[in-house]
């Protein structure tokens, strides 16, 4: 496999795909380059090009909600960050991906609870 | 000083940090590549983190007693009892 020409391609395809979510890749084009190398060689390794900091389990329905770009499994935990668990995207507003906070599922979910709503998951 | 146990991820470029993050501060750590673990492991790993916080995601850092999950050297600092300049 060569991983730069898949890199590439992965890049073109999920902009496409994060475009009209809201979303654009992290201007951080060390941390995309990495994610996204660590990405080609999970799909290599496993079929999908999975998140790089979600870990998959035996089964394949929750490991399909971890396929990148997995915005839309996840999307108010991910608006509320501005950003997704990983990092390779964020909100187009987004200047300064590293003021952006990983806050964890369990966080969010008391947060929207307290505020009277939230997403099922 | 508080014992520090991490589960990782070796493709997560957080955990990185994380793992970074201690050692810079020579605080000694354990941890655990989830996914260079054995299936067996991962299934007792993911029924732990299920339990404590939900998702699988990574870095899941305990300090002492308490969980942190992501990366947030921020709350490091404060349950290490580290100032924000060291």
């Amino acid at each position: 496999m060569d991983v730069e020409a898949r890199k590439r391609s992965l890049r073109y395809f999920f902009a496409k795909v994060v475009e009209p979510l809201g979303y654009k890749f992290t201007p951080d084009d060390e941390l995309a380059d990495f994610l996204l190398e660590q990405e080609s060689n999970l799909e290599a390794a496993h079929g999908s090009p999975f998140c790089p900091c979600q870990g998959r389990t035996q089964n394949r329905e929750e490991n399909m909600k971890i396929v990148c770009p997995c915005i839309p499994f996840h999307r108010d935990h991910f608006d509320h960050m501005k950003r997704c668990w990983c990092g390779l995207f964020v909100h187009k507003d987004v200047t300064e991906p590293d003021r952006l906070p990983q806050i964890p599922y369990d966080e969010f979910r008391k947060a929207k609870d307290a505020g009277g709503s939230g997403e099922s998951r | 000083m508080k014992s520090v146990f991490m589960y990782t991820l070796s493709t997560c470029p957080w955990c990185k940090k994380t793992k970074k993050y201690f050692t810079d501060h020579d605080i000694p750590f354990q941890y655990v590549d989830y996914d260079l673990a054995t299936v067996p492991e991962q299934e007792k790993i993911e029924q732990e983190m299920k339990k404590r916080s939900g998702p699988l995601s990574f870095p899941w850092v305990l300090i002492g007693d308490d969980l942190v999950v992501g990366w947030n050297p921020a709350k490091y600092d404060e349950l290490m009892g580290l100032s924000k300049t060291s």
